[in-house]
């Protein structure tokens, strides 16, 4: 292991403190261990807050997302592990200002099971109003018929984005949760990883690959996907992501839709952009028009070598909020 | 019963979790983290720190028990058990009092809302097996005695000793579950065993 840090069970922790004090404008931790994410600012009151979470290790998901038109605040789990019912709960009770409560974020196991259990309890205590919104974006998970068990990946930055900006424009609860929930039910990703990442507490690789290998499917913590093989060419890579993506949900002429090229880490800008030519230009023979391009690092695993590629269709109403004024210390929109 | 009941039980029960922890940490390692131990005695110290303050609602202390155990660990079985905790509450809101014939429903309750949560099924050698045979001896009986209850549970580690498990971290490791007593029963054999009456 080849890492920059220094106890290994302290890696969140030290990573949340320099965090926050590099963007004390943005970001400021709350709860008791300090494992709540908020934004520096008062909540605007009747304003419905947004909150999600799941482990350490994807930045900028899910921390980075807290800002003005995203998240109001974030629970953090150890490297790839849920964080507890009670930092869920301290991330809701400090999002909580009078309009109640969405929690987005991925399906996975863990992180549904200690939300459900964090909302139950604020229900029944403080009587704060919460809904819950699932990401379950990654087609190579489980097949079409079994959409509901797929695994939540970058897809939920396209609904931090446009749900963030609907709950900004002061919509109620039911109405900010029915927004995230189209906009998550319009998600489509895939990835292919090239090398594992290293979770610091364990010290070893997620998982093993040979130099000359890549695995097309693969989920963000390692889990196995479709085939492995050969490492192809790049433009092969792209589209055979594109063939997957448009296999599960069809792009016709009318479409308009975004499309994130996003590195799961140690992938450099350069390679996405090989790869967005073919995107686009696949797209774009089908008709179809690309609204607000992703390529970058918007939710990575650590210094995984891979890239994700993710559609998010647009409706009227989602293309006008994902293009609403948003910013944290990753992205900037308007 | 009221609160005072479970106020007056804590002493006992806390001390005999703190005695089982490191049986329980060996059991869980086999199968998994080998943290069930630490889970049960983090939720028990924590009850005995907030004994003094259980409010009299039973619906709000079961409440508060859950919490003892959502509080202190992450762990999925400290999720589960507060889970069932919470159904409870959800029942008792508002009331003073729980009487022993109430205890089948109760139970009942709590056991639906922790498959749903845990999205596991009777037979799959998981806690719920044991509290579901509580359960039906409690239906059948609503006078059956603690220590009625702890053979049941018994019974049922015996049953399924020689089971795969077949959910949670230990499905990865089912064949190697052959032959082990499942912790998460073995840990609600020794909450029973804390308590002196019902």
């Amino acid at each position: 292991m080849k890492k920059l840090l220094n106890d290994p069970y302290k890696y969140v922790d030290e990573m949340l403190v320099g965090m926050c004090a590099a963007h004390p404008e943005i970001y400021r931790q709350a709860g008791e261990g300090g494992r709540v994410i908020t934004r520096a600012g008062s909540q605007r009151q009747g304003k419905v807050g947004i909150v999600s979470g799941g482990g350490s290790g994807h930045l900028p998901v899910f921390t980075g997302y807290v800002g003005p038109g995203l998240l109001d605040a974030c629970a953090i789990g150890d490297v790839f592990a849920s964080p507890s019912v009670e930092q869920m709960s301290e991330a809701m009770k400090v999002a909580h200002a009078g309009a109640g409560v969405l929690r987005l974020y991925g399906n996975y196991g863990g992180d549904v099971m200690n939300f459900d259990m964090a909302g139950e309890q604020l229900e029944m205590e403080d009587d704060i109003q919460s809904t819950t919104v699932l990401l379950a974006d990654d087609v190579s998970s489980a097949p079409l018929e079994e959409a509901e068990k797929r695994r939540g990946v970058a897809g939920m930055v396209y609904a931090f984005k446009i749900a963030g900006a609907a709950a900004e424009q002061m919509l109620s609860l039911g109405e900010v949760t029915r927004i995230a929930q189209e906009t998550a039910d319009s998600c489509r990703s895939v990835g292919a990883a090239l090398t594992p990442c290293t979770i610091p507490q364990a010290g070893k690789a997620t998982f093993e690959i040979a130099e000359d290998e890549m695995e097309m499917g693969m989920g963000i913590h390692g889990e196995p996907g479709v085939w492995r093989d050969k490492l192809k060419p790049a433009d092969d890579i792209a589209h055979e992501m594109v063939d997957r993506l448009i296999a599960d949900r069809a792009i016709g002429s009318v479409d308009r839709l975004s499309v994130m090229v996003n590195s799961l880490g140690a992938t450099p800008p350069e390679e996405l952009y090989i790869l967005y030519r073919i995107v686009k230009k696949r797209i774009e023979d089908l008709g179809a028009t690309i609204v607000m391009p992703l390529v970058g690092r918007y939710a990575t695993s650590m210094e995984m070598s891979g890239v994700s590629m993710t559609f998010c269709f647009l409706n009227p109403e989602r293309e006008a909020l994902l293009q609403a004024p948003a910013r944290c210390a990753f992205w900037q929109v308007g | 019963m009221k609160v005072l009941w479970l106020q007056d039980q804590l002493p006992k029960l806390a001390e005999h979790l703190e005695s089982s922890s490191e049986e329980l940490n060996g059991l869980d390692a086999k199968l998994g983290d080998g943290d069930l131990g630490v889970t049960m005695v983090r939720g028990s110290r924590q009850l005995m720190e907030i004994r003094e303050e259980l409010p009299d609602d039973w619906g709000m202390a079961l409440l508060k028990c859950a919490q003892a155990f959502t509080k202190t660990s992450g762990s999925s079985y400290g999720t589960i058990l507060a889970t069932g905790l919470m159904a409870m509450a959800k029942q008792k809101k508002g009331q003073a009092e729980i009487d022993p014939s109430e205890w089948a429903d109760l139970l009942k309750v709590a056991l639906e809302a922790m498959q749903k949560r845990g999205k596991a099924e009777l037979g799959q050698k998981t806690v719920l097996d044991p509290l579901s045979a509580i359960q039906k001896k409690l239906e059948s009986n609503h006078n059956s005695s603690l220590s009625d209850l702890i053979e049941v549970v018994q019974q049922t580690i015996d049953d399924f000793r020689d089971k795969p498990c077949q959910i949670g971290r230990a499905r990865i490791f089912q064949e190697k579950s052959i032959g082990l007593d499942d912790p998460g029963m073995v840990a609600l054999k020794r909450l029973l065993e804390g308590l002196s009456h019902l």
